[in-house]
């Protein structure tokens, strides 16, 4: 347990693990537009994680990525998140704060436990390569699990989007890590991919803001309005 | 310089330099406070001062207090006094006295003297104490597991639960230092001593307001020397915690590897400017953060848990 891993694979594992501690703020932070400010700062971090593994792996294409993936998932996304909310950034939409059904430090606690499951998982797969830091990929485990208890504990459909949208940033931890050679105009087009689940999120937002004049979905348990 | 120190005199340096360096921490700690909100602030020396003013003044106790009440306070003194024995204070070799006791040892004897303070305060039959004290108990014991887990950290992380290990390891490599765990435990152990020396967000330092008061209401009827030595006591620990963040966790350079005189001297000054570059930090969240609703701080506390915890896990879940 003593040996230490190299200074890169320790510097892409810290970044993991910032990312994972962004997913807990969400989790804990009550207002939407922290939440986006925090989304915001998990996809620079991974954009900062691609630097590091272009960096360490000599990896050009990589820088691009980094790049594109700032760009959208730093800029754009939160922008036109902001945009689609619908409210200035002084006033914040009703039905966000006070979603939460169980209160933050449960909430936390319940997710320290998802996260757990989420190590097990891969730490049981007993990964040995220099390719594949084990606990960069445990730590994108624990993060799926903790965006979707996100989402589950939370009763707006606001925080749920970005619940989403983070889930994607786990699921970039993963392939990062794992496959970073993967060619650019992939990454592309998975980052489009995203783009494209922005504007659908961002629609059903706005549909559900417009009948329910509220971002709360503890008023849709009934079948009929 | 060449003067060899003997090794029991840097024993007693090692005690010395808590002992006397913790008024000044303080001291610092609220000028750099009043300097960050446009004030004069106190002298730095302010708080040696106090405690000289203190201890000419009479002491009284409650009726129907017990023994106990006066006995509490050089308890929990000697009680601080003993830990630096037990942690790297200015070595980076383990003194004779230093294997006494591990990691828990030393967290044993901080919650010995907690201990003992509480129960002189209950004694009192003070409303204010009391609830100080009952309040003290309670965030404790949630804060406990913290402290656990980032044991269990340390001990992953060497093998041992000796604290000269620990600072050892850290040294050893540029890999351990950046390491997710290691990182981790550090930040959750800043956390519970922001905590623990009663600090924002979970308590004002400086208020007179009862109602928001943890540690601080503890010792409301204590007077004179028995008074000086409390505060005394609370100033130990802030700088022992100090030092146990700062020699074993996150800056364990400038100890002194030999017996030189110099490179004891120096490990002195080395100490001290860690000592007070955090409590610079603290004086910087002080200033910056509000206090925390006395319910809220159960949030803060699983915060602290969560770092800990998640630290465990990218060791033992992980292998990182």
């Amino acid at each position: 347990m003593n040996a230490a891993p190299g200074i890169y694979q320790g510097a892409a594992n810290v970044i993991a693990a910032l990312m994972l501690l962004l997913e807990f703020g969400m989790l804990r932070q009550a207002l939407v537009r922290d939440q986006v400010r925090l989304y915001a700062a998990q996809s620079a971090l991974i954009s900062v994680l691609a630097v590091v593994i272009a960096a360490d792996r000599d990896l050009p294409d990589l820088y691009a990525v980094a790049a594109l993936s700032a760009a959208l998932k730093v800029f754009a996304v939160p922008y036109v998140l902001r945009r689609l909310l619908g409210a200035p950034a002084s006033e914040e939409v009703p039905g966000v704060a006070g979603s939460h059904t169980l209160s933050p430090a449960s909430a936390v606690l319940v997710c320290i436990g998802l996260a757990a499951f989420g190590f097990f998982c891969f730490g049981s797969f007993d990964l040995h390569s220099p390719q594949a830091p084990a606990l960069a990929l445990a730590i994108a485990a624990a993060m799926v699990f903790v965006s979707f208890g996100l989402m589950i504990v939370r009763r707006d459909v606001a925080s749920q989007a970005i619940g989403f949208f983070s889930l994607e940033n786990a699921v970039s931890l993963a392939a990062l890590v794992l496959a970073a050679g993967l060619p650019l105009l992939l990454e592309t087009a998975f980052l489009f991919d995203l783009l494209l689940a922005v504007v659908v999120f961002g629609m059903l937002i706005r549909a559900h803001h417009a009948r329910a004049e509220s971002l709360s979905t503890a008023d849709l348990s009934r079948l009929r309005g | 310089m060449s003067a060899a120190v003997p090794i029991p005199l840097i024993q007693l340096l090692q005690v010395l330099t808590v002992a006397l360096g913790a008024p000044g921490l303080m001291g610092v700690i609220a000028k750099v406070e009043a300097r960050l909100q446009g004030r004069r602030g106190p002298r730095v020396l302010q708080p040696y001062y106090d405690l000289a003013k203190l201890c000419r003044k009479e002491a009284l106790a409650p009726s129907g207090a017990s023994w106990f009440f006066l006995a509490a306070p050089p308890v929990a003194v000697a009680a601080y006094l003993t830990i630096p024995l037990l942690i790297p204070v200015l070595t980076t070799y383990g003194l004779p006295l230093g294997y006494m006791g591990d990691i828990l040892g030393g967290g044993f004897l901080l919650s010995l003297a907690s201990f003992v303070v509480a129960a002189a305060a209950l004694e009192t039959g003070s409303p204010y104490a009391q609830l100080g004290s009952s309040r003290a108990k309670t965030f404790s014991a949630i804060t406990e597991p913290v402290v656990l887990f980032v044991v269990f950290t340390v001990a992953l992380l060497t093998g041992t639960d000796l604290p000269y290990a620990l600072a050892a390891t850290v040294r050893s490599s540029a890999g351990q230092v950046i390491r997710p765990a290691h990182l981790l435990a550090s930040a959750a152990l800043f956390m519970v001593i922001l905590h623990e020396t009663g600090r924002i967000p979970v308590e004002t330092h400086t208020g007179t307001n009862e109602f928001g008061m943890i540690e601080e209401a503890r010792s409301f009827e204590h007077s004179g020397p028995y008074f000086a030595l409390l505060k005394w006591g609370s100033m130990l620990k802030q700088f022992i915690l100090f030092t146990i963040l700062s020699d074993v966790f996150v800056a364990p350079w400038g100890l002194a590897s030999t017996q030189r005189l110099g490179a004891v001297l120096l490990a002195i000054v080395a100490l001290l400017a860690k000592a007070t570059a955090i409590g610079v930090a603290v004086a910087v969240i002080d200033d910056s953060f509000a206090k925390l609703r006395l319910f809220k701080i159960t949030e803060y506390a699983s915060a602290a848990f969560l770092l800990a915890v998640l630290g465990v896990f990218t060791l033992y879940l992980g292998g990182g």
